[in-house]
């Protein structure tokens, strides 16, 4: 019983790093696209 | 076809004189592999009769730790003056040039092996009961496989900075079935008298040679491709 | 181009979400537990998944390999990597569980079972060809070099299995053709139910996060669009 509980709590949580990794880049790029857009604009 | 020889024994050749005329490569790496058996002789004592049973798997590790100095060498010196740009620009066939490389380094890790490979069975008082004969083919079949996945992947890697330390890390896993078979076969025609058991070993290893002697030929010229 | 994609999106997130719960409640509470093993037996469903997603993900990037030596194109370039970056977590998450797995049912953290020694040398080639890809130099150029390298790694992986089904029957013999991930002989309906559901989640969860991950790359080209735009225009 206790492996079990090992196996899954070690599959998802390297399946939920590796999600919120993805989240984490696709927020620094979003930032990154909105700073600059806003360059494009004002120039 | 016929050309494709010529052009690649040309290559062949012009890299083996500039290698007997400074010795620099062949002589690191019999140093080297010289230094590996001493290492390999304080870490397993030679006087215990059960580290006999590691001498086939230590003729591999010496060959492709000594085998990598070589290949690593093969297509950075070429960098050297950019005469690897002299070679793509050339009126050859790019695969000739894998060709020339692969004799290269056949040659050179061949003679590491003529002087290393009795070294470790003298440093470690090896006795073999099996015919000399297949164990000569069983190790030439296994080096070839090596060097030619080996040159490949150092033409490949010779286009990183870092590439000294790509080159390992791209061509062990790859190496892991022939390594395998190698091992084993070699255990097998070492302490048996024929070669019946080692027989479905050296198919393999013979069709591994094959199968990524066709790929890596006709992938070479990707990698000589462009800049 | 955007509006079906993102629906596309939402649709999956739609069907990802129900199906985890769904074979996450199939797994613990709906199938029985097995006579022999106990509850560990369940760790097999994800196990099995995940090891079929790892290769699946590699098949995937020998396809787009493949694709690329023929006519390099970004977006092949990307899928390619993606692909591979999704298949290292999966080898990964295989890697671990089958070990728990092992030690649990034979009491020991590592067998050099066929499978289980192919998927490791699977995540080393995995690796290698991310290192490849993080090479510096045109992308063109690197799309070609780490295409070549997925296609020798493809090619390798057959072998290795082989290799080691070679070398394990040489060493124990009664190993050889009993399948030591099945449960035994008889596999019960349940199970069986249980085990495809959770494979078809999790292949959409690959699916879902093949998405997500080519959308954030995407995403990296008009940043760096927008990047030389801005970099003109403080030029000019």
């Amino acid at each position: 019983m206790g492996y079990l509980f090992m196996a899954y709590t070690i599959i998802w949580g390297l399946l939920a790093g590796y999600i919120f990794i993805l989240g984490k880049r696709q927020k620094d790029l979003k930032k990154e696209l909105q700073v600059l857009e806003d360059w494009n604009a004002e120039k | 076809m016929k050309t494709l020889l010529a052009d690649a024994l040309t290559i062949a050749g012009k890299d083996l004189r500039n290698e007997w005329k400074s010795k620099q490569t062949i002589g690191m790496m019999i140093i080297f592999s010289s230094l590996v058996i001493l290492i390999f002789s304080f870490a397993f004592d030679p006087t215990n009769n059960t580290v006999k049973a590691i001498i086939p798997g230590l003729i591999w590790v010496i060959t492709i730790f000594a085998g990598l100095l070589g290949l690593n060498r093969s297509f950075i010196a070429e960098n050297e003056n950019d005469s690897l740009t002299g070679l793509k620009v050339a009126p050859i066939d790019p695969s000739s040039i894998f060709l020339g490389k692969v004799l290269t380094n056949l040659v050179l890790v061949t003679t590491v092996q003529i002087i290393s490979i009795p070294m470790l069975f003298l440093l470690f008082d090896y006795r073999f009961h099996g015919q000399i004969i297949w164990f000569l083919l069983i190790v030439l079949i296994a080096t070839i496989g090596f060097i030619v996945i080996g040159t490949f992947l150092a033409a490949l890697a010779a286009n990183a900075k870092n590439s000294e330390m790509l080159l390992p890390v791209l061509l062990l896993p790859l190496l892991s079935p022939l390594m395998i078979a190698a091992v084993q076969a070699t255990r097998i025609v070492l302490e048996q008298e024929g070669i019946a058991d080692a027989i479905s070993w050296l198919q393999l290893m013979v069709g591994y040679d094959l199968l990524f002697f066709a790929a890596c030929f006709f992938l070479f010229e990707f990698l000589m491709e462009g800049s | 181009m955007k509006q079906p994609s993102m629906l596309m999106d939402r649709v999956m997130y739609a069907l990802l979400v129900p199906a985890m719960f769904i074979s996450l409640y199939l797994i613990f509470i709906w199938s029985p537990i097995e006579k022999q093993m106990g509850a560990s037996q369940k760790i097999f469903y994800f196990h099995v998944g995940t090891a079929w997603v790892a290769f699946l993900a590699f098949f995937v990037v020998g396809y787009y390999c493949v694709l690329t030596l023929k006519k390099p194109t970004e977006s092949r370039f990307i899928n390619a990597g993606i692909s591979a970056e999704i298949g290292v977590i999966f080898t990964t998450i295989t890697l671990i569980s089958g070990m728990i797995w092992g030690k649990s049912a034979w009491n020991t953290w590592w067998t050099w079972e066929p499978r289980l020694v192919t998927v490791l040398i699977l995540l080393f080639i995995y690796i290698a060809y991310l290192f490849i890809r993080k090479m510096d130099g045109a992308w063109e150029r690197i799309a070609k070099l780490s295409a070549v390298f997925g296609i020798i790694g493809c090619i390798n992986v057959p072998i290795v299995f082989m290799a080691i089904r070679w070398w394990n029957t040489k060493l124990h013999p009664v190993v050889f053709g009993e399948g030591k991930n099945q449960s035994g002989g008889g596999v019960e309906p349940e199970m069986l139910l249980t085990l495809l559901f959770s494979l078809g989640t999790i292949t959409l969860l690959y699916v879902f996060l093949m998405r997500k991950g080519i959308e954030i790359e995407k995403m990296r080209l008009t940043v760096k669009k927008a990047k030389s735009k801005v970099i003109e225009k403080l030029a000019s």
